[in-house]
């Protein structure tokens, strides 16, 4: 990068105005949540608090936030419990089919989430499920686990198979082994799993909305209320929130992914 | 030292899909003893150790523990514990819960866990240590907690990979005689696996030789270095010069053969080969050689030669010399002591040895040796 750099300074200025164009839109959000008038535009009109204020004497949005945080919760485990176990497969043992099943789990990724949408709503409606919680937990759960995976795929190969071996030599049981050497070894990534799982799943709208039925997710609640200009400055404010939540959640995350890999190559070092 | 059979394989096989890891592979090994498996990276030591130890199971065969069939007991079971060659420190741990990991299940109270922790700790000079973190551990001590830990569970047999390649070159010197201490003072078996010969024959009671899953030969480190049982080992244990012989007798134990560019002498049967030729292959280690400027009277055979490469070792000079009528340079090690005659290369010399210190090989056509392990 370095190198690349001294030689082609137009590079530098490239990536600087395509981060700019990229995240300058998502930094107005917070700059006009901040603004007195009720209309997004400059020159802003005086700087307040109460937009933020307002936010938590709103029943159906403190109830929204409350959908999500279950959700999200709901979401985390339920992926990061079937990533561990994928993740660990992929990694430790070659079976037939491998790299085909390790292809499918990350398609989720690249499918248009409003087909698989409106599939699953199809689905769930045929097998007797009403959209609820509980299906949308199940919508992001396939959403989710490619991140899980991935994410808990690096984790198992920064780690020594011989360390379970060792456990298993010392006449632990294969539960045992998980229990006291594979969990607390791969904890970090555990963690930097649910973290992003849990905000992957806070900040969905397409699943959520065509699969929460009246019980609206934050984001779902949020697109309710973009339709009323009234309630646009109330919407800015928990956007900025929002925003604020999410990057504060990835970067924790991405600190236990480094940790983990620090830790290991410590030992192994 | 050693006496009965603790572990047996009979006609073990492993097979990786269509690739034969190990084939045909006995072996007894006895209670007491420090065996080593050495061969070339690959030739499937530690796949044979892994299946001893219940890691891999074999595709077929026997393997018996103290008597027992192992083929149904998973390697939690098995009374054989493992060194490994990463060590497998486990990082979240400290020394003494690693070295106790094992003793959770014992049922041992917790003074007596950590007494049996202070022994084993102690057994390998690490005791004061146990509240020490794995990645406060230097290379050598981490080695020493793996042993701990394995050698705290009381195994029948102990497994070692490699156990020594990770260390710089002292360390491993100093911790060849410690791990000989350490198994002559417990008395239980050690199976180590080292690509390593000199590091087999300066530890082992006996040494089994691989080559591409095959074991070769099993023997005592002395009995290995005066009979190979062919050029493979010969050249793999020690320097080795080849050299094409006829044979003109065999009486007894002891053949008479010609030995080309050199002449003819008596030299002893090698119990291991085969011989249904007159065209025979023998070896000649390089420091069994005498080389000087006078012609020696007391040697069986000796000749004339040119010094083509000279290579200094420290405690050892090796010398190539050309003989006329012998197809390629003869190696002679000459050990390096303050007066030894110091040879240039081009100088003229002379070459000798005795008919007990060149090995019978064979049947030259059973075993025509490779153009790599033909070198010294
Ligand atoms: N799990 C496995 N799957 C496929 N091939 C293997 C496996 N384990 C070992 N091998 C192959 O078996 C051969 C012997 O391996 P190994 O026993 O590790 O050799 P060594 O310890 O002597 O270097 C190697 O060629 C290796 O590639
Ligand atoms: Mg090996």
């Amino acid at each position: 990068m370095t190198r690349l750099a001294r030689f082609a300074p137009g590079l530098r200025a490239y990536a600087v105005i395509y981060l700019l164009f990229l995240y300058l839109p998502v930094l107005l959000i917070p700059l006009f949540s901040f603004s007195e008038g009720t209309v997004v535009a400059f020159p802003i009109s005086g700087f307040t608090f109460k937009w933020y204020g307002q936010l938590a004497t709103q029943d159906t949005l403190l109830q929204s936030l409350v959908n999500s945080a279950i959700v999200g919760a709901g979401t985390a485990v339920l992926s990061t419990s079937l990533g561990l176990f994928a993740a660990r497969a992929y990694i430790r043992h070659d079976f037939p089919g491998r790299r085909a099943s390790e292809g499918l789990v990350m398609l989720p990724l690249v499918t248009p989430v409003i087909i698989v949408a409106s599939a699953m709503l199809a689905l769930f409606l045929l097998i007797g499920l009403r959209p609820s919680l509980l299906t949308v937990i199940l919508g992001h759960t396939f959403l989710t686990v490619p991140f899980a995976v991935s994410i808990l795929k690096s984790a198992f190969e920064e780690f020594d198979p011989s360390l379970e071996e060792a456990a298993y030599d010392l006449g632990e049981s294969v539960w045992g082994t998980f229990r006291r050497v594979t969990l607390p070894i791969v904890a970090p990534g555990i963690v930097s799993s649910l973290l992003v799982t849990f905000t992957v799943s806070f900040d969905e709208f397409v699943l959520a909305f065509f699969l929460s039925g009246d019980q609206p997710t934050l984001p779902v609640y949020i697109w309710s209320q973009i339709r009323f200009p009234a309630k646009l400055p109330n919407t800015l404010a928990l956007g900025s929130l929002l925003l604020g939540f999410s990057v504060l959640l990835l970067i924790a995350a991405e600190f236990f992914r480094r940790k983990s890999r620090n830790a290991i190559a410590k030992v192994k070092g | 030292m050693t006496g009965n059979t603790i572990i047996e394989l009979i006609d073990v096989e492993k097979h990786f899909r269509s690739f034969v890891a190990l084939s045909n592979f006995s072996l007894d090994l006895k209670e007491g003893e420090f065996f080593s498996l050495v061969g070339p990276s690959g030739c499937g030591k530690t796949t044979a150790l892994r299946i001893i130890a219940g890691f891999q199971e074999p595709t077929s065969g026997v393997i018996r523990i103290g008597g027992q069939d192992m083929r149904a007991i998973p390697a939690n079971r098995r009374p054989t514990n493992m060194v490994f060659q990463s060590y497998a420190i486990f990082p979240h741990l400290n020394v003494a819960d690693n070295v106790g990991f094992g003793l959770a299940k014992s049922g041992l109270s917790r003074a007596e866990r950590k007494q049996r922790i202070g022994e084993a700790l102690e057994m390998v000079a690490l005791d004061g240590l146990q509240r020490r973190n794995a990645h406060e551990l230097s290379g050598g001590q981490r080695q020493r907690v793996a042993l701990a830990r394995a050698l705290v569970m009381r195994p029948k047999v102990l497994l070692l990979d490699e156990p020594l390649s990770a260390l710089d070159k002292n360390m491993r010197e100093s911790m060849q005689f410690e791990l000989r201490r350490l198994q002559q003072s417990i008395g239980i078996t050690f199976v180590m696996v080292t690509h390593d010969q000199y590091e087999a024959m300066t530890m082992s009671d006996r040494i089994g030789v691989m080559f591409d899953g095959r074991l070769e030969q099993v023997d005592a480190p002395s009995a290995l270095y005066a009979f190979p049982a062919n050029p493979k080992v010969a050249s793999f244990i020690g320097g080795m010069n080849f050299l094409p012989a006829t044979l003109l007798n065999e009486r007894n134990a002891t053949l008479s053969i010609e030995i080309a560019g050199l002449g003819s002498l008596d030299i002893g049967m090698n119990p291991g080969v085969t011989r249904h030729e007159r065209d025979l292959l023998v070896g000649l280690r390089p420091e069994q050689l005498y080389i000087g400027r006078d012609a020696p009277t007391d040697y069986d055979v000796t000749a004339q030669g040119t010094v083509t490469d000279i290579a200094f070792y420290g405690e050892s000079v090796r010398y190539h010399v050309q003989i006329n009528g012998v197809p390629e340079p003869v190696s002679v090690s000459v050990p390096n002591y303050f007066h030894t005659v110091d040879f240039k290369r081009g100088d003229a010399v002379w070459i000798a040895a005795q008919g007990a210190s060149v090995i019978d090989l064979g049947t030259r056509s059973d075993n025509e040796p490779t153009k790599q392990e033909r070198k010294v």
